[in-house]
């Protein structure tokens, strides 16, 4: 009790400390249907790039440092993450009420999965000819829905990262389960896919979504890359749907997102009804959608509680800023969902014959 | 980087018509034996665009594919057996993969292609 007591206190001093230093350019988090920005945001989002300019001399471009900042966080703190959690980068699917200890996560993520395609109605056992064949995992971290999707349909599954470091990693652990000859990774941008239009008859999205920073472009690609009749799925976090007397979010929810964004380098987020709103303007089928976040919630108090731990605390030392950052930010994705601002989501649908 | 994986790669630069398949630069080639599943291997088959594969295979310095091909040759021990080495088991572990139009390298270090797109090329 007394290490967890010091642990939260050095947390939160630490925390203080950190949360100052913004990593990226001033962002709001607009619906998608919004009027463009206000002068001041641009005046904020210019100042940032010039003093980030100076540091780096790249051409001023924001999703640029936005990449670079997802691939160097993933660089460094994937290997904590594997140390402690495993290869799946994503919430485990709980029943809700649940009181869960660490050994249970892993097979709560294994049931995210298989949740996430029971949703899109992929037919279980028994009817393998409707399985899919050629798998795309768009934001595939170290692989593991990629291993996993491929031993499970004897598909083969093609991972992209903007990591180099999980790219890598996730070779490697292809390698190493005798996966090698049907899964493999490369480091690619989700939002220009080097994929010809129509390869892959599961399109699989689980939790990169948030890094996405044009989210039209991000599901336009998902949509290209589909084959006729395949299925795109896509789980990811978003804010709460907008009321229809909403222009946006309020100040409050803005503020704590950006919170968030700075921490987890994320782009603004949208909600489900925006995902929902683009898959429909793509004339994709059987556009479904519903709200996981009941089913999320031992997660965040759970990696926090393995952060705190002996092994998290000395493993996050060692890592960077980065990770550190990114953890101290966890006690406002609780409390984000609490409030009823970030919503788990899954929105599944179907590429036209 | 398996021809398996180059099979299913291209380049999407902004205004590019065609951008399958992306040419080989071999600098360095590994070969790892790996079992061989003859249903995987046609599965596979009828995935793969041979031709592309084919030209493949030579920049890798593999030359004893067949030109054409039907799926009669499946049935062929002698055949599945060239067809898996050069699928799956030589690796472009540094080298490039060049955009047919445009003539851009996207590098290959240590197997891996990064296939990131410069800001002008989106």
């Amino acid at each position: 009790m007394a290490l967890l007591a010091t642990s939260t206190i050095a947390f939160k001093t630490i925390n203080t400390q950190i949360r100052s230093r913004s990593f990226l350019p001033a962002q709001r988090h607009l619906p998608l249907s919004s009027s463009p920005p206000s002068s001041s945001f641009f005046r904020t989002v210019s100042v940032k790039a010039m003093e980030l300019e100076q540091k780096n001399p790249m051409v001023i471009d924001e999703n640029g440092v936005l990449k670079k900042g997802i691939a160097e966080f993933y660089d460094e703190s994937s290997a904590i993450w594997e140390d402690i959690w495993g290869d799946h980068m994503h919430h485990g699917f709980y029943p809700p009420d649940s009181t869960v200890s660490l050994s249970d996560h892993r097979a709560a993520q294994i049931r995210m999965i298989e949740q996430a395609l029971r949703f899109a109605s992929i037919p279980l056992a028994g009817d393998e000819r409707k399985w899919p064949k050629k798998i795309v995992d768009v934001g595939c971290g170290i692989g593991g829905s990629s291993r996993y999707l491929s031993e499970k349909f004897g598909a083969t599954a093609i991972g992209i990262t903007l990591s180099p470091v999980q790219a890598q990693r996730a070779n490697a652990l292809a390698a190493a389960q005798d996966l090698a000859n049907k899964v493999s990774f490369q480091v690619a941008d989700a939002l220009d896919q080097p994929f010809p239009d129509g390869q892959f008859d599961l399109v699989w999205s689980m939790e990169s979504g948030e890094h996405m920073p044009d989210k039209a472009k991000f599901v336009s690609e998902l949509a290209r890359v589909a084959a006729p009749g395949a299925t795109i799925i896509i789980v990811t976090w978003c804010h709460r749907d907008l009321g229809p007397d909403e222009e946006s979010l309020k100040p409050w929810e803005e503020k704590h997102l950006k919170k968030i964004c700075d921490a987890f380098y994320l782009p603004a987020w949208c909600s489900t009804a925006d995902y929902v709103r683009l898959l429909e303007s793509l004339s994709l089928q059987d556009i479904k959608s519903e709200d996981w976040s009941p089913y999320v919630a031992p997660f965040w108090p759970a990696v926090i509680r393995s952060a705190l731990s002996w092994k998290g605390l000395t493993s996050l030392l060692r890592s960077g800023l980065k990770t550190i950052k990114g953890a101290l930010a966890m006690p406002l994705m609780i409390e984000g969902f609490k409030k009823d601002l970030i919503k788990f989501a899954i929105i599944t649908c179907r590429k036209p014959e | 980087m398996r021809l398996l994986t180059h099979n299913m790669l291209s380049s999407n630069i902004k205004g590019v018509e065609k951008g399958f398949p992306l040419r080989i630069e071999a600098e360095k080639v590994v070969e790892k034996p790996v079992e061989m599943n003859a249903d995987f291997l046609r599965k596979m088959f009828e995935k793969v665009e041979w031709k592309a594969f084919l030209e493949a295979s030579r920049s890798m310095g593999y030359a004893q594919l067949p030109e054409e091909v039907d799926s009669g040759m499946l049935e062929s021990d002698e055949f599945l057996s060239r067809f898996h080495h050069a699928l799956l088991e030589l690796h472009l572990e540094e080298g490039a993969l060049v955009c047919p139009e445009t003539g851009r390298r996207f590098p290959v270090n240590k197997g891996i292609p990064n296939m990131l797109l410069h800001e002008d090329e989106v």
